[in-house]
């Protein structure tokens, strides 16, 4: 078997967990929370790409130089990547509220049915 | 003026999208007006810029913050990004103008600010040098397209948006995974250093990062299979919103999985990324092609065709030669030209005929001739007839890919063409031979817009030169990376 | 229910898929040190923007343009919202008051969870933190008033200019930049006046300016996105 971290592992669950939810499920809900695994996934990945062992938070005040810390740049990304998902859910959900009113169910099946 | 205010094309649509809500709490009517003064505004420096870098022939580079790359982050906008920055402040200047007559539906103001920023985002995917900034730029194009989407607010157009999110959600999650891979690897996330280090990339992590990559920028190039969203999303969208898809939005994709490409071109495994790429092409091309020939609403059956040349536009791209960039960005262009042509003049019909099925489309000869006239022109010269400027650019695909050896894809070209002029046809001989109805008056601004489009489309077509070197240039832009890599100040940054 | 085929086909294309990206992360050891741009990023943040939180640093001022289309993510997804939730008129429909605990508890509370998240925002480049949680946060105290009252509303007029004002003015922060250094988003605070000392809170050149906008500007959307999703359009005025 090949050798990986449990950090990445762990991260590519994750996602995998989540593009099954969004493969598989009928209720646009759970498509829905499926994309917010997936993405969270992809976070947790990128974050644990940063890390050196044995050095801690890159925020320099007392104790920590600059040859002690991990790398800042995964967690700028990050920051940037949740806000991106928080948008795509609120988007989402409004498109959910739409279709809701407009079929009265949030089965995807029935949804196609009914438009014809 | 220093090439630095270049900075503006992104900085005049943010700050006038911002701006609207207080025009809104001050009056409601001046919002439409002011959309025509911001993208005139944006159109004029969208010129200036294209005039400095082809007269001096080198890329405007703009470093935010005055800090060099790799370090900040620069804007790269050489001869494609002023070319096509260019063309999308034109077409969304014409837009603006066609938008009195077409959206109909509240709130207007959001809708104004929606236009704007789906403008800022291809702009900044074509224009920037950094890679998670084309990841923010692209999620600005992608969140913007799915709320346009669903902007009519009918059944029909909730659910083509919500197959856009899914598709869009999962492929910017592929799309970041690629990032974290390459930057894991290198270390950096400005363009100009990966190319360079490229070569130092494990093969195996290399094809898995940038398949990933071309992945996520699939579902907005509208590549096979990630493009089940876009013949719903162009027929529910708002006629002015269709347009941008497929003239700009679609485009910007496609540059920027092209301009990842040959980045990484110096990587072990690059061969087998293209043939994936050209796999996904020319899947693309026959399934819409085959998919257009059945459809009976003429929205959805320009859209398929829409698509299929999307499909030709890659398949060159995905050749790896000199040549067959320089063809792909040909037909960007005009297929730009050509498809705003087309989509404004249907979605004309529509609103003013009521629905976009083929019955509306009987006699339009008769009834609307102007407006039957640039369809006529534009299908045409989709369909290859030469005259028309899309007859160069196939012809250029065509010799392209016989270069290469693919013989199976030029004789690909040529059978959907054929396809093409059955369905085209099929919508003239209705539009021409058959009658119905009495003579509608056209809009004087929209008949301008739709002739000053046919002028294009027939000047191209028979002085090709001058938009060929364009794209000749612009296609070096794209390909030749070693020159791309001495073009940006990069600083050392040694730890 | 999902028949056997598909499901046994989605599982099997997961798992495909999952080992694909093992072999590729396998290649990029854990836990090393592997940082090119980042460890130049640490050695001279403290002096090149005057603030001692490097990620804060990086995310405004080094890589400041992310931000910005950041933030107008986040306005697309609150414009969007706004856009497609649309009613002529529009109202709160919940019909059950909070309880005596709620009520009584966000009375107390609101004052500081809004302190606390303006706390968050402007010390963002000496604590971990910035302008989205300390927004975040904000938006959550509205959100409290919206269960414990069944009539409370935001005023809407003000929370959209306002989100419009702060918007412009951080567009233009980095025209200024333009203006006085040449170069779009450029710290002219640090660079050029050199206010501040590193470590005390007048530090960090115009970080806790772009922060305080971007804390106000991610409350008044995050709330106005919590009002369109909670209020039901009255029938009969589609």
């Amino acid at each position: 078997m090949i050798e990986i971290s449990a950090y990445y592992f762990g991260a590519i669950a994750l996602i995998m967990i989540g593009l099954y939810a969004v493969l598989v499920k009928k209720n646009l809900l759970k498509m829905l929370v499926g994309l917010s695994i997936m993405e969270t996934g992809v976070n947790l990945l990128l974050i644990s790409i940063g890390y050196i062992n044995g050095k801690s938070a890159p925020i320099l005040s007392e104790g920590v130089g600059p040859k002690g810390a991990v790398d800042p740049i995964p967690q700028a990304l990050v920051l940037t990547a949740i806000v991106i998902g928080v948008a795509t859910t609120a988007m989402a959900l409004s498109a959910a509220i739409i279709l809701y009113e407009k079929y009265g169910t949030l089965n995807i099946e029935e949804i196609r049915r009914l438009r014809g | 003026m220093n090439g630095q205010y270049a900075s503006l094309l992104i900085a005049i649509p943010l700050i006038s999208a911002f701006f609207v809500p207080v025009i809104k709490a001050a009056s409601k009517k001046a919002v439409m007006p002011f959309l025509v003064l911001v993208t005139a505004v944006q159109t004029a420096a969208a010129a200036w810029v294209f005039n400095e870098v082809y007269t001096t022939g080198k890329p405007i580079i703009v470093m935010a913050g005055k800090w060099q790359p790799p370090i900040g982050i620069d804007l790269y906008i050489g001869h494609f990004a002023a070319l096509f920055v260019f063309i999308v402040a034109a077409v969304s200047f014409l837009l603006s103008i066609y938008n009195f007559k077409t959206i109909k539906i509240e709130p207007i103001d959001k809708y104004a600010m929606l236009f704007l920023l789906l403008m800022l985002g291809a702009t900044g995917m074509i224009a920037t040098g950094d890679i998670f900034n084309l990841f923010v730029f692209m999620e600005i194009t992608s969140i913007t397209a799915y709320a346009l989407t669903a902007y009519n607010k009918t059944g029909e157009a909730a659910e083509a948006s919500m197959k856009y999110m899914i598709l869009g959600g999962i492929g910017s999650s592929f799309f970041l995974i690629g990032i974290a891979i390459i930057y894991g690897s290198l270390g950096t996330l400005n363009m100009a250093q990966i190319a360079q280090l490229a070569g130092s990339m494990n093969a195996t992590a290399a094809q898995a990062g940038l398949a990933l990559l071309i992945f996520g920028l699939a579902v907005e190039a509208e590549l096979f299979p990630l493009n089940a969203w876009a013949p719903d999303a162009y027929q529910a969208a708002p006629h002015p919103v269709t347009v941008m898809f497929s003239a700009f939005v679609v485009k910007a994709g496609l540059y920027a999985a092209a301009r990842l490409l040959y980045l990484m071109q110096a990587v072990g495994s690059w061969h087998s990324v293209l043939k994936l790429v050209v796999i996904m092409a020319t899947l693309t091309v026959i399934v819409a092609e085959f998919s257009a020939l059945r459809q009976r609403n003429v929205k959805r059956m320009i859209a398929y065709s829409s698509i299929s040349q999307v499909g030709f536009i890659a398949l060159a791209l995905a050749l790896g030669t000199q040549a067959g960039v320089d063809a792909g960005v040909f037909h960007m262009v005009n297929h730009a030209i050509v498809k705003a042509l087309l989509f404004i003049a249907v979605g004309y019909v529509a609103v003013e005929l009521g629905g976009d099925e083929v019955e509306n489309f009987r006699g339009l000869g008769r009834r609307m001739p102007i407006t039957a006239f640039s369809i006529t022109i534009g299908s045409l010269a989709v369909i290859g007839i030469p005259m028309f400027n899309v007859f160069w650019s196939k012809l250029r695909i065509i010799l392209a890919t016989v270069d290469v050896g693919y013989t199976w894809a030029a004789a690909l070209v040529l059978i959907a063409s054929v396809v093409e002029a059955v369905y085209y046809l099929r919508l003239l001989h209705v539009m021409w031979f058959e009658r119905s109805g009495e003579r509608i008056t056209e809009s004087a601004a929209l008949g301008a817009i739709m002739l000053l489009l046919v002028a294009v489309v027939i000047v191209i077509g028979v002085y090709p030169d001058y938009v060929w070197n364009l794209a000749q240039k612009a296609g070096a832009d794209i390909f030749n990376v070693a020159q791309y890599i001495k073009n940006v100040p990069l600083m050392g940054v040694g730890a | 229910m999902v028949s056997i085929l598909k499901r046994s086909l989605a599982i099997i294309t997961i798992l495909i898929i999952g080992y694909w990206l093992a072999v590729a992360m396998s290649h990029i050891p854990f836990g090393q040190d592997k940082m090119l741009v980042g460890q130049y990023y640490l050695n001279h943040v403290k002096d090149q923007t005057g603030a001692v939180n490097a990620v804060t640093a990086i995310v405004v001022n080094y890589r400041g343009f992310d931000t910005l289309g950041e933030v107008t993510v986040l306005f697309i997804a609150s414009t969007g919202v706004g856009a497609l939730l649309w009613k002529r008129k529009r109202e709160r429909t919940a019909r059950v008051p909070g309880s005596v605990v709620l009520t009584t508890g966000t009375r107390f509370l609101f004052p500081f969870i809004v302190l606390f998240g303006a706390y968050i925002f402007i010390h963002g480049h000496l604590t971990p933190g910035g302008g989205f949680p300390g927004g975040a946060t904000i938006a959550t105290g509205f959100l409290l008033l919206y269960m414990a009252f069944t009539v409370y509303e935001i005023p809407h007029k003000g929370f959209e200019v306002t989100e419009g004002l702060v918007g412009m003015s951080y567009v233009a922060v980095g025209l200024i930049g333009l203006l006085i250094g040449s170069y779009f988003l450029y710290d002219w605070i640090w660079q050029t006046w050199h206010v501040g000392t590193v470590g005390k809170l007048f530090s960090g050149g115009f970080i806790p300016i772009i922060y305080i906008l971007i804390g106000l500007k991610v409350g008044t959307e995050l709330s106005g996105i919590i009002d369109n999703m909670l209020k039901e359009g009255v029938s009969g005025n589609d």
